[in-house]
Parts: C-alpha cells; sequence; structure tokens
C-alpha cells in the first residue's frame, strides 16, 4: 500500500495557524509522525488565499523536505503558481494533487505534470460534477489518460482516484467506487488506484469501523495506494492484512516485519 | 396520530406509508397528517444533535415524508395552489463558486421544504452574480450559502458584497453553511449566522421567520 499522508493540510485550523506563524516545529512533527507511520508521500495544502498559497506552499515544501528528506512530497492545489513554486523547491521531483476532468484543472495541473514528469493524482470527475454510475467515471478518467499519454507522462505515474462519496446518503455508493476501481485495472492496468477513503463513512457512527471495511474490499479491487492518516493504527494493521491474505504479500514477509516492528496489532503484544 | 409519528420516527418505512394511507381513506385532513410528519421530523433532529440519529436517518426520514406527500396531494384542496399558500418563506440556496460539494447543501434542501419553506436550489459551483440575479427574481428571505473549502470564504464575502450592492442586504438573511465554518469566517464574510450541520440551519430559519411573523 502506498500512502499519501493526508495530515498536512490548511484546511484544518490547528495547520492553518501553524502555517500563518511558520510554527515550523509543528509541521515538521506532522511530516516525521506521518512518513515513521508508513507514509511514502508527505500531501502538503496551504489552504489559503491564492495571493499568499505560493509562499505557504514554497514554506512548506522546505519544511517538511528538511524534516524529511526520505519522503516525496504531494502538492495539494488547484493554483498552478502555488505548484510551480513549489515544484521548483522541492528536491525530489513531487506529486501533484490533482488532476480531473474540470478545465481549470487540465488548463492549469496537466501542463506542470507533464513538464515535470510528474507523479499525479487523477481524480473521476469533471465540470458537471462527480458521475453516479462507474461507466461515467470511467469515461472521465479514459478522456483524461488520453490527454496524459499525449503530453508524454507515462501511466505509471498516475494515480487514479475512483472518488468515494458518503454510504449515509447513498446505498449504492460504496459499490460505484469499487467498480470504478475494477473497470479502471481492467483497462489500465499500468496506473495505481489511490483514494481518499474516509469520506465513505461521512455522516456515520463509528467511522473507523467503516473505513476498515471498505479499505479491504478496495485492497480486493486493485487499490493499491490511499490517501489517509498514516498515524491511525488499527487502519494500517487490517490494510496490511488484506494486502496478506490476497497474496500481495509474499511469504507474509511484510505483514510479520510489520508485527515484530510494533507497528501494527494490540500496542503491548510481543 | 401518534401511531404515525411513532412510525416514522423510529424508521419505519411500510408502517408509516399505510399509516397514512389509513388516515387519509378516513378523511383525516392533509394538513394534520403531513403536521404528524413534521413533528416527527422534529423528534428525528432532535436524535440527530444528540448523535443518537445520523445522516442516513435524516435521508431517510425525508424520503418518508415526501412519500406521503405524493400519497396525499390529489386530496388536497386547491393542488398545487393550496399547498404554496402554506409556505412560511422563501429559501434561496446554492454551493458557491469555486466549490462543488452538494451533500450539505442537499440535505438543507430537503429540511427546509419539509418544514415549510418554498426553496429554489441553484446547485452547486454558483457564481455571485447569479445569486443577485435570482434574489431579485426570487426575492427570498433568507439566502443560504454552501462551501466545504477554505477558498468558498471569498465567494461566500462575493456574494454578501453583491448584494450590498443591490441594496438588499437589510432585506434578506445569510447564513453560511459548511464543516469549516466558525465565528471568524462568518465575521469576515459578514453573514447572519454560520452552521455546520443542516439541522441548526434550519433552526436558525424557523426563528428567523418566527420573529418576522
Amino acid at each position: 500500500m502506498i500512502v499519501i499522508g493526508e495530515k498536512i493540510n490548511g484546511t484544518r485550523k490547528r495547520v492553518a495557524q501553524a502555517i500563518s506563524d511558520r510554527d515550523a516545529g509543528f509541521i515538521a512533527d506532522l511530516a516525521r509522525n506521518q512518513f515513521e507511520n508508513g507514509a511514502t508521500y508527505i500531501d502538503v495544502n496551504a489552504g489559503t488565499m491564492p495571493q499568499r498559497e505560493a509562499d505557504d506552499m514554497v514554506w512548506l515544501v522546505e519544511t517538511v523536505q528538511d524534516a524529511v528528506p526520505e519522503a516525496i512530497l504531494c502538492l495539494d492545489s488547484v493554483n498552478p503558481h502555488a505548484l510551480r513554486a513549489g515544484i521548483l523547491k522541492a528536491a525530489k521531483t513531487p506529486m501533484l494533487n490533482s488532476l480531473s476532468g474540470e478545465q481549470f484543472r487540465v488548463d492549469g495541473v496537466l501542463p506542470l505534470a507533464c513538464e515535470f514528469k510528474t507523479d499525479l493524482i487523477v481524480l473521476a470527475l469533471d465540470d458537471k460534477g462527480i458521475p453516479a454510475t462507474s461507466e461515467g467515471r470511467l469515461e472521465i478518467v479514459r478522456r483524461l489518460i488520453a490527454l496524459t499519454r499525449g503530453g508524454g507522462l507515462p501511466d505509471e505515474k498516475l494515480f487514479i482516484d475512483p472518488l468515494a462519496m458518503a454510504i449515509a446518503t447513498g446505498t449504492e455508493n460504496g459499490n460505484v467506487t469499487l467498480e470504478t476501481c475494477r473497470k479502471i485495472r481492467e483497462e489500465f492496468p499500468d496506473t495505481h488506484l489511490t483514494c481518499g477513503l474516509s469520506n465513505i463513512s461521512f455522516g456515520m457512527p463509528l467511522r473507523s469501523v467503516l473505513n476498515q471495511a471498505f479499505m479491504v474490499l478496495l485492497v480486493q479491487a486493485g487499490m493499491d495506494s490511499a490517501i489517509l492518516n498514516p498515524e491511525e493504527r488499527d487502519l494500517r494493521g487490517i490494510t496490511m492484512a488484506a494486502e496478506t491474505v490476497l497474496g500481495k504479500d509474499r511469504h507474509c514477509m511484510n505483514f510479520n516485519r510489520a508485527f515484530r516492528a510494533g507497528k501494527i496489532g494490540p500496542k503491548s503484544a510481543s | 396520530m401518534q401511531d404515525l409519528v411513532n412510525a416514522v420516527v423510529d424508521m419505519r418505512e411500510e408502517d408509516a406509508l399505510s399509516l397514512t394511507k389509513k388516515y387519509a381513506e378516513e378523511g383525516v385532513p392533509p394538513l394534520e397528517i403531513m403536521n404528524a410528519y413534521k413533528e416527527a421530523l422534529s423528534i428525528i433532529g432532535k436524535r440527530f444533535e444528540d448523535g443518537i440519529y445520523f445522516v442516513p436517518e435524516l435521508i431517510l426520514s425525508g424520503e418518508m415524508m415526501k412519500a406521503a406527500s405524493e400519497l396525499i396531494k390529489p386530496l388536497m384542496a386547491g393542488g398545487e395552489h393550496g399547498e404554496e399558500g402554506k409556505k412560511i418563506g422563501r429559501f434561496l440556496l446554492g454551493t458557491v463558486e469555486g466549490d462543488i460539494h452538494d451533500i450539505g447543501k442537499d440535505m438543507v434542501h430537503m429540511l427546509m421544504e419539509i418544514n415549510g419553506f418554498d426553496v429554489r436550489d441553484l446547485g452547486v459551483d454558483v457564481p455571485a452574480q447569479r445569486f443577485c440575479d435570482e434574489y431579485e427574481d426570487f426575492q427570498p428571505d433568507i439566502v443560504g450559502l454552501s462551501g466545504l473549502l477554505t477558498l468558498s470564504y471569498d465567494s461566500m464575502k462575493a456574494v454578501v458584497e453583491g448584494l450590498k450592492k443591490i441594496g438588499a442586504r437589510d432585506k434578506v438573511k445569510v447564513i453560511i453553511g459548511g464543516g469549516q465554518l466558525d465565528e471568524h469566517a462568518c465575521k469576515y464574510v459578514e453573514a447572519d449566522a454560520w452552521v455546520v450541520d443542516a439541522v441548526t440551519g434550519v433552526k436558525y430559519a424557523l426563528q428567523w421567520m418566527e420573529g418576522r411573523a
């Protein structure tokens, strides 16, 4: 599971405060904790007004890569200036979050991804919103992959997000996401599949249990990446367990190593 | 009709519908039946606030209410007009420009209608100018602006500025809704109220209309 750590997001109050105060220690801790808990990519979202976003993005990039030089940044913005500033500051080629069928993202984000050959999250929505059916989402993905291929970006660079909608508002919402995963996996086998899966449980009790069940099903549907809080220990355990029982963990070594390192299972277990 | 109220509150869809049918056939006035639903909805809203019910219960109760009103609409004297006369206020609603989140907005739409508002829903990613144009046309008592992104603050502010420009700001209440909102955002936007869930939003709206009556 390729984990994209979601915690450095300026729409969260405490993070917004840290960004405006230039509290590097706070951001560095968030980055380090996520990395140590298995995040390959650290998402950074400045979440600020357009005029300040490029400066904030550059500061976030510096702060995170000073704290965890081994991690790869995932620049989360709709603002091409902020994205470019972040890309130029990043020591390793970052991931961009994200392209979608929305025209302003096609115009603003796609050219940067192609120019710098970045990893790229691709959302299955467009100016008309999120299609209700998997076929509708797949059509958008097809259209966008034609564009990324045209721009010279190989499929392996793409992290397609089939989008999870709240199960609270539509009984079929989970199935639509899973079906979209399976279809993308079949049609575009070289792409990655990622997902901000916690949307599924919006408006529900016991959200973490629902998230865990959904994660298991997503893994079976071919998802190999997720945007989440890496510090959620139970979710990490269930994810690794799912991968192991589905034969994605040779000789179960990932699972057993994680156990020995105390990364999964009850905290007191040894 | 306590049995009907209970059926709705307990999410017993089939019982609620058959009781509705029974009362309608017995000649109970449609308005009284709908009042039973309203009473149920307010209990459900309370349970939502208390963390006993969640979003699915709100949605299902909205669907039950819709099914009931479709069932008894043909029985209503004067049809559409009779119903129109009972509206307690006009509510203009939309997700502001740059944002396409619609779960909260749709829930507000449903709950406001249930509570007797005439709702005009402009959809998502709605430019400020469109709110102002629709204001002139629809003359709402309340404007509801939805948005889940930090980016939305500026779009919300633009709507308020637009309402000022056309001299409407003093005549209308503006309420903003979204998970990340706070007092600070409300002041920045210059809205009359901010909420993070649909049920609280409806409470404000009802209070305002009562204040006017």
